[in-house]
């Protein structure tokens, strides 16, 4: 569904050096699958959603979806960023009714949407609440709703995890994984974390560090529904980590 | 014992009282007919608002300047949010900007009163010039603070670039933009005090001078006293309506805010 060709970014720097920070990415991601796109940091994997969420134009190269090349952001790809970007003048049910009457859905069928929502995500005694009024875990509870809301087909998840503490993050990647089992929608998801992108993805793209290369795809053959503590005693899943986790160390000591 | 120094209000109207007790004392003790005791000014007050002419003058410099401050609000804002997001718009605008801001705006006057007369239009002119300057500084500053993830969450939800302005960057520059609002509110009631002053036709800038010329120094203060508190209304009620508008913000920037 999702054909990714060639595809380059080169920056200018601020001396107005040309900077090199994706190079020659193609991948084809079908429909339904979780891809994990994984490396550390700086090596453009945030800047590839980026672009596939046409926020930020392709130096080279090209992004098809279902067959169409992308022109600007579109609500068939829904971002979720690691800063929840909330809108924080809005509450809780303000932000993820907000994409819903923005599509057209009339305002009663939009609130009934909105009500299971919450519900899913399990936030609906603070419907009322301002962002910065939730907890860090809480906020990306309603950002991932917001997004789902206009029901994209695709949701590009830019580290959605990565500023919340061990105990939320693992309990929140539970959530995504039940809510994605039930709809089954393309996911990109971007993480620095092997552990994170082996346990939620069906497939794991490791990337070298700047400029941004494909180095490996990994196939992830587990069974779903995933359960962490049976995983944990998983001969295959131990044999995944230990692999990408050292593809991952390989070559990656001149960054950091 | 001090527990009563500690209520909200006693130490703004003690420091009152200390300034007001100081005037009289150094007014008692110099005598000149030119600088009269607060209860001397105080008094004429009711008398200048009973006057027809003088409440009439009043009313007319509210008039003209909130006048000034909408037109301010209703051209500075929208362009200096179009500035913060457009780097096209920044780079045409900011070099008019950057001539007319260092011009004392009274100075403008005469060439303003060539073309607009002495009246209502000249006034609200310059006003709305005056007022321009901060609310448009704050509203870039503001737009272009606004998180770039805000924004793409926007786009992706189909939002086009006009909507976006106002229904993103808006709200999001607001706390910003309230800011300017409080500056440009005093800059409206110091220009709005200046063009009258050489502009002499009506307003309490008027009224102030010809006061001074006929040598009534008690009117003289008490249009001071006035001009004060417009600019202390103004000031309090942009606060209020800028703490109802913002109390989502996660900090509150509370510069010299008058106890409430």
């Amino acid at each position: 569904m999702i054909a990714i060709e060639g595809l380059s970014k080169t920056f200018e720097t601020s001396g107005g050096e040309p900077h090199l920070a994706l190079d020659g990415i193609s991948i084809d991601i079908p429909k339904g699958q979780f891809l994990s796109i994984l490396g550390p940091s700086g090596c453009g994997k945030s800047t590839l959603l980026y672009i596939v969420g046409g926020f930020v134009p392709a130096s080279a190269g090209r992004i098809r979806v279902d067959g169409r090349a992308i022109a600007g952001p579109g609500p068939d790809r829904g971002p979720v960023f690691q800063e929840f970007a909330l809108f924080p003048w809005k509450t809780v049910r303000g932000n993820v009714l907000y994409g819903l009457l923005q599509q057209g859905v009339p305002r009663d069928q939009a609130e009934r949407r909105v009500s299971e929502l919450l519900q899913m995500v399990h936030l609906s005694r603070y419907a009322d609440f301002y962002p910065k009024e939730l907890s860090g875990g809480m906020k990306q509870r309603v950002a991932i709703a917001r997004t789902l809301a206009y029901d994209p087909a695709i949701l590009l998840m830019d580290e959605p995890f990565g500023a919340l503490d061990a105990h939320t993050r693992t309990k929140l990647q539970n959530e995504l994984l039940s809510i994605w089992e039930r709809d089954r929608k393309t996911v990109l998801f971007v993480t620095h974390s092997v552990e994170e992108a082996v346990y939620l993805s069906d497939r794991v793209m490791v990337m070298t560090p700047s400029p941004g290369r494909q180095k490996a795809v990994f196939d992830i053959d587990l069974p779903r529904p995933r359960i962490r503590a049976e995983l944990l005693l998983n001969r295959r899943y131990q044999e995944y980590l230990i692999a990408i986790e050292r593809l991952v160390q390989d070559g990656g000591e001149d960054e950091a | 014992m001090t527990r009563w120094l500690a209520l909200p209000g006693v130490p703004p109207l003690l420091a009152l009282l200390a300034l007001l007790g100081l005037w009289h004392l150094a007014a008692t003790f110099f005598g000149y007919n030119f600088f009269p005791t607060p209860g001397a000014v105080f008094k004429t007050l009711p008398a200048l608002f009973g006057e027809a002419e003088a409440a009439a003058n009043i009313a007319a410099s509210v008039k003209r300047m909130l006048a000034g401050f909408a037109l301010a609000l209703a051209v500075a804002v929208p362009l200096g949010l179009m500035m913060g997001r457009s780097p096209l718009v920044a780079k045409l605008v900011k070099p008019l900007v950057a001539t007319i801001y260092p011009v004392p705006k009274a100075a403008l006057m005469p060439i303003i009163m060539l073309w607009l007369g002495i009246g209502d239009a000249a006034k609200i002119f310059v006003i709305f010039i005056g007022a321009s300057l901060p609310l448009l500084q704050h509203s870039f500053g503001g737009a272009l603070a606004v998180d770039q993830k805000l924004i793409w969450s926007a786009q992706a939800m189909g939002l086009g670039p006009v909507k976006r302005l106002f229904a993103v960057v808006l709200p999001s520059a607001l706390p910003e933009v309230m800011i300017g609002c409080r500056v440009g509110i005093i800059m409206a009631l110091i220009v709005m005090v200046s063009s009258e002053m050489i502009a002499r036709q009506s307003g309490v800038g008027n009224l102030l001078f010809n006061s001074a010329d006929m040598a009534l120094y008690d009117t003289v203060y008490a249009m001071i006293v006035v001009i004060a508190a417009i600019g202390f209304v103004a000031d309090v009620a942009f606060e209020f309506v800028r703490r109802r508008l913002t109390f989502w913000a996660e900090i509150h920037q509370d510069p010299l805010v008058p106890s409430a």
